[in-house]
Order: C-alpha cells, then structure tokens, then sequence
C-alpha cells in the first residue's frame, strides 16, 4: 500500500516545491512522473503477489474514517495514470510547439496527477466527491491554460462541472441520511431499493454521468478538449473522463441493489451504442482535426459505457475486463492522437482536416503514429482496442438474444474506421501536398507513435491482463 | 408558538430572497439580495443547531462570497448588466416542480432515520486529541478530506491566476474609511485568533478564521495599509502552500514511520491537529485576500 500512497504523494510534493521556488523545470516533473510510474508498477507488482489491500486512513475503521483500497483494477490505472502524465510530460517540456512550457503546465499537471490516483485509491462517496472536485478544477484551469479564446468553453465546462458535483453530493447526503454510512463496502451490504435509494443513485449518476461526458450529456467535451493545449488534451481525453467513469463502475457494481442495477445497466448501454453512432457521425462530419479526436473520445467513451451496462444488466462480472481494457487502450490511444494532431496542426497553421494533404510525404512518422493509434481505436488485431472489443464481443456473440448488441458495436466500429481512414486518405493524396510552415519535429512526432505502440503492445500482454483483471479462470 | 412564527418567517424570508435574486434586473442588486440570502441561510443553520455551519455561511458564504462577487461586478463592463429575457420560464418551471415533488418524496422517508455514526464518533471522541466533535471529524476522522480540500482551494487559486482580466483601478479611499480599518484590523486578528483557537473545543475552526482574517487583510489592501499581493512575493507563496504542505508532511510522515496514513501518533494529536490547523488558516486567509485584491495577469489589448 505504501507504494500506491507514495505514487500519489511524490507528484503533489513536487507541485508544492515547485510552486514555491517558482520555477517551470520541466525536467523535475518529467523525473517526479517516472518516479511515480516506478512506484506504481511496485503497487502493482505487489497485488499481484498478496492480493486486494486496504488500509483505513488514520487508523479509524470504516464507519467513521475513510478506507483506501488497492485492486487489481485500481492498481493497474495508478499505472497507466502515471504512464500517461510521463509520456505528456516528455512531450510538454521538448516539443518544439508546446506551448505550455511558459505557462503553469507543469504544478497543474502534477495536481491532476496527484488527484486522479487519490480518485483511484479512495472507497468513500464522500472523499470522491472532493477528488470530483480537484479533478473538475484542475481540468478547468488547464483548459484556460490556452488564452482568452478558450476562456468560453472553460467556463463551460465549469459551470457544467459544478453543477454535476452538486447533483452528486446532494445524492450522497441521501445516502448518508438513509444509511449513515459513506463506505462503498459498507453500503453494499445494506442497500435497498427504496424511493430514497434510488434517486441517490440517480442524482450520483447523473453527476458523474456529465463529468465522463456519457451520452447524451457529452455537450462541454469537444470544445473543450479541442481548445485546450495540446499536451492538456491528451490529459483530459486519456484520464480525466475516466476518473468519474471509476466511480460509476463502483456505485453500480458494489453499492446498488441488484434490481436497480439490472434496469439502470440497460439504459447505460443504451446510452453507449448512441454515443457510438452519434460520437463517430459527429467525428465524420467535422471539418477540424482535433474536433474529429474529441468527438472520438465522445465515442470510444460509449464502448466503456456499453461494456458497463451490459455488465450491470447480465450480471456478467466478467465483463469488467472489457471495461477497463477499452478504458486504457483508449486512453494510450488517444494520447498519440492528440500529440499527432497538435504537432501537425502547430507545424502546417492550419486546424482543418483537409489541409493535411500529403501529410504521409512531409510527415511520414507523424502520419504512421496516427494511423497506428487508430488502428487500436478501430479496434484492429491485434491491438488493445482489440483484445478489449474481443472480449466485449464473445459474450455478446454467445446466445442469439444478445445479437442486437453485436449490431450496435459493429456500427460503432464501422464508423470509427470512416473518421480514421478519412484522414489517412487525405494524407495519401500526394498530388497537391500542403507545404509545411517549419520544419517538421521529429522527435515530437516519435513521442507520439511511442503511446500508440504502447497500445498494440497491450494484446501481446493481454492474456496476463486478462488474468490479472480476474477475467480467465 | 413563537418558534413557528420566527422559523416561518426566516423561511419565507429565504425563499423570498433567494428567488428575487435570480429575477431581478440589475446584476448589482442581484449581488446584493444574494449576499442577504447568505445571512439568513447562517441564522437558518443557527436555528437548526449546526452552530459551525452558521459560522461558515456568515464568513464563507455571505462574506467572501459576496465580496468575490462585488469585485467580479467591478471587473466585468457594466454597460450590459440587464439580465436577458428568458423566453420559456414556464417550461422550466414546471420541470422544477417536477423535480421538487420527486426529491421530496425521496427525502420525506429520511425523517425517521438515525445513524450511529454520532454515538461512533462520541465514543473515539477521547482518543482525537479535541473536544469538539466537528473538528475531530474534520482534522482528525476524515482529514483526508480537509487535505483535499486545501488542495481544491489552491486548485481554485491556480485556476483564477491563468485568467488575464481587464485591467481596472481600485476606488481610492477616503480617510474615514482608513481611519476606521486600522482601527478595525487588530479586533479582526484577535477575533480571528479566538476563532480559530476555540475550534478545539467548541463551534469555530480554520475554515471561519481564515475567512474573517481575509476580510481583514481585504480592508487593508482596499485602503493601501499593505503593499500589492503579487505572487512573485516569496511571503505570499509561502503563506498560500503552508496548509497543504504541513498537513502532506505530516501524511507521509505518518505513513512511513508510523502506523497509517495521518494517523497521529497519541502522545502529540493534539498539538498537531492545532499546527496543522494555525498553518491551514493562514494559507486560506492569504488565498481568500488574494482572489479578490491580488496582482492579476491584465489583458494586453
């Protein structure tokens, strides 16, 4: 457990030190982030040897203090978090088009950081709603990072944001009021479907609902995410909407009633087959580059969400595999996606999707990164996106009842392959290339295909993360 | 008798205010009704019995708040302050009374439910290092919270550094106003000393002296006593990261040479509980004053 707390602490110290020597060196984040992901890597080294851990903060039992625990899903996202914010802080302090280098990038990066694995490790409704609250302000102000011009959909998101932890704390007060506990191991065993229960667990969901951007309450995202800094959109698509995701996975698997769960499951995969075809029609039509990968994780967020509610609704737990596979080939995915897309678009000064013309002459590696991340995000063997799909797929496949689903995911898959081919047939078109302003940034380009690699990498491990993630017997 | 005749009319008075500031005209006596709200919704809690909750909404709520708002009023260009016709209230309307009817059918079940989360709290009470159960609760049962949520206050103050605002002076002060706030300014910081201290053992704490202490650091910097809080100042930093950063030291100090994560050892609770929270007022009563009088980034037209 000690591991997991210090890959917590060491990024929120560094914050601190850095803040009050007022410094921006890139470097000590870049160090305090690998630092972090070794840390990590030990919490999940020790998982896997001893099993689940909890520890109670301050020594006081569960009633009345707030417990940590450490799973093998948490563990390997405390991972994959600090993989993320390294990989992102590489790229913020060499790229020659980060912009984010003069700016306070790096203490905020570290507080993201910091409170995304405090979200991971936390079991207690009430101590994520104050992580909801870190996360959302952090995200904020990152966004706000670009200028006056993304002042608009900063606000946005935060007064969306808000109003998505107060539906969520006014949900937890009523389980508080019921049931006096806040622990989700606690609740578990007392819950019932009550009328008081029940619009709790709806007021939460909603909430967080609109903080993971889940269909059809996924409005704030793109221009959001497609204003921030480039290194700040690869943060927010790749983890930040996956914070709240975790807590909706939690509140539905541990703390509702069963019954509850059933109907809920079916709307929630309901609600992530339209975001597949409303996500990727949006991500075909538009005519901006980072648009397009914003509204891709609009998407791609709807698999997780399909995952989530056919395991709510079958009662398969089996199906978390999938969940949280989709969850983090995504999120490599999407890292590689956005670098690609803010280095073309900083190299060739323009934001279109057309004006990447020729882009496989004048930017070979930066045009194959992009490609090889959506591979993964089509879902193309033998990537993660795969391996994640396959799972998802099985299960569905297995009774004819359940081919309706099929359908829905293949749509979802047919259109994820239009708006990632469509770009890739516009970078062949070498008959009329766009010439570049500078000189292409090669370094910054292989930053990005190393996510996406990342992301292939995962099927060739991934009948141990299978196994790891209790999937196989 | 005259129980229900006062509650009913701080209701209504509530419920007045609180829909008078969302549909008046001007944003100004918007921000003012709002500020009045905030009072009534202290003696509301007062009368309710949740004495540091009164105390928090007097200082947080209707003080700093206020004060945030007022000097956001200032900032903003005033020419359009005429809130916009809504064209559909009706529709919204009855969507919140839809709402209204189906929360409270979700709560009209509660009244009859009691936790045993006091008695819990009562019975460890001893070991916490205070007397006074909130603070416990709050520095103590679940400090990770209170931690986290000195982080959220310095996420705050990092998120409003990023805007570049237009610039805009500060109104000059008259001599009474000067007079009066040097006066003033030493009862502020004994007051806000009693608060705080108290804390241990009866309704006050961190959160309400910090709050009262920036109001008069605010007085101070409105009358030019003390110089401009530009962040480069060593003395602001220090002073804003003090809370978080005492309260993580001791975390982790906890964690690897003690037994748990901010599990205090007994012998010193509670003079670490006082320390940690003499750090967390100062770096709140330094963010506060900063969000409203300190040195912003200006727009470079």
């Amino acid at each position: 457990m000690n591991f997991a707390l210090l890959s917590m602490t060491l990024p929120l110290m560094t914050a601190l030190v850095l803040l009050f020597i007022h410094r921006r060196a890139g470097s000590v984040v870049i160090i305090a982030s690998l630092m972090s992901l070794a840390a990590a890597l030990a919490a999940l080294y020790q998982v896997h040897l001893f099993g689940v851990q909890q520890m109670h903060l301050g020594g006081w039992q569960a009633p009345l203090g707030i417990r940590f625990q450490l799973t093998p899903v948490n563990s390997l996202l405390l991972v994959f978090t600090a993989l993320v914010h390294s990989l992102v802080a590489l790229y913020a302090n060499y790229s020659r088009h980060s912009i984010t280098n003069t700016t306070d990038f790096w203490p905020l990066a570290l507080l993201l950081h910091s409170s995304l694995a405090a979200l991971w490790l936390s079991a207690d409704l009430f101590n994520w709603y104050v992580t909801l609250e870190l996360l959302g302000l952090a995200a904020v102000a990152m966004v706000a990072l670009s200028g006056p011009k993304a002042y608009r959909p900063a606000l946005h998101y935060l007064l969306l944001s808000l109003a998505a932890s107060l539906s969520y704390l006014l949900g937890v007060a009523l389980i508080y009021g019921r049931y006096g506990f806040l622990d989700i191991a606690l609740l578990a065993d007392v819950t019932q479907a009550d009328a008081t229960t029940q619009a709790a667990l709806i007021l939460m969901t909603l909430g967080v609902m609109l903080k993971a951007a889940i269909w059809p309450l996924h409005l704030w995202l793109p221009s959001a995410h497609a204003n921030a800094p480039t290194a700040v959109s690869a943060l927010l698509s790749a983890v930040v909407v996956k914070g709240p995701f975790y807590i909706l996975w939690l509140l539905w698997t541990e703390v509702a009633p069963v019954e509850l769960a059933q109907t809920t499951g079916f709307f929630l995969a309901i609600a992530g087959i339209a975001a597949l075809i409303w996500g990727g029609w949006c991500a075909i039509r538009t005519p901006y580059l980072k648009v397009l990968v914003a509204y891709s994780t609009v998407a791609q967020l709807g698999y997780a969400t399909l995952a989530l509610g056919l395991l709510l609704y079958w009662q398969q737990t089996q199906l978390l595999v999938a969940l949280w596979l989709f969850v983090i080939a995504h999120g490599l995915a999407k890292v590689s996606m956005f670098l690609v897309a803010g280095e073309m678009q900083a190299t060739l000064g323009s934001k279109r999707v057309t004006a990447l013309k020729g882009a496989t002459q004048t930017m070979p590696v930066a045009m194959f990164a992009f490609s090889v991340a959506g591979g993964s995000i089509i879902g193309l063997p033998p990537s993660g996106g795969f391996v994640a799909k396959w799972t998802l797929l099985q299960l569905t496949l297995a009774s004819p009842i359940h081919w309706p689903w099929a359908v829905g995911i293949l749509i979802g898959t047919l259109a994820s392959a239009i708006y990632v081919f469509r770009v890739i047939v516009i970078s062949f078109n070498r008959a009329d290339p766009l010439a570049p302003d500078f000189s292409p940034d090669r370094f910054s380009h292989w930053l990005a295909m190393l996510p996406a690699l990342m992301a292939w990498l995962m099927a060739v491990v991934s009948v141990q993360l299978i196994q790891f993630l209790g999937g196989l017997p | 008798m005259t129980d229900w005749l006062f509650d009913g009319v701080l209701v209504s008075l509530l419920l007045a205010l609180a829909i008078a500031s969302i549909f008046t005209k001007h944003l100004f006596n918007s921000i003012m009704l709002y500020i009045a709200f905030g009072l009534l919704l202290a003696i509301t809690w007062a009368r309710l019995g949740a004495v540091d909750l009164a105390l928090a909404e007097a200082a947080i709520g209707a003080g700093i708040t206020g004060v945030l708002l007022l000097s956001a009023y200032a900032q903003s260009n005033s020419d359009n302050d005429q809130l916009q016709k809504r064209q559909m209230p009706w529709l919204a309307f009855a969507f919140l009374i839809l709402i209204l009817i189906w929360l409270i059918q979700a709560v009209w079940s509660l009244a009859g439910h009691s936790t045993t989360l006091i008695d819990l709290s009562q019975q460890a009470l001893p070991e916490s290092g205070v007397s006074h159960p909130t603070t416990a609760v709050l520095l103590n049962f679940r400090a990770w919270d209170t931690l986290l949520e000195l982080g959220v206050l310095l996420l705050a103050f990092l998120g409003a550094r990023q805007l570049a605002i237009q610039p805009y002076k500060l109104p000059t002060s008259w001599p009474l106003l000067t007079v009066w706030s040097q006066i003033l300014a030493p009862i502020i910081v004994v007051v806000g000393g009693y608060i705080l201290w108290r804390g241990t053992s009866a309704p006050g704490g961190a959160f309400q002296a910090g709050a009262l202490l920036a109001a008069g650091a605010i007085l101070l910097r409105l009358t030019q006593i003390i110089p401009p809080l530009s962040w480069h100042s060593l003395w602001l930093r220090g002073l804003v990261l003090m809370g978080v950063s005492l309260f993580i030291l001791v975390a982790a100090a906890t964690a690897f040479w003690g037994d748990a994560w901010l599990q205090y050892p007994l012998a010193f609770n509670g003079l670490l509980i006082f320390s940690i929270e003499i750090a967390a007022t100062l770096s709140i009563a330094a963010t506060l004053t900063w969000l409203v009088v300190g040195e912003r980034r200006t727009l470079h037209p």
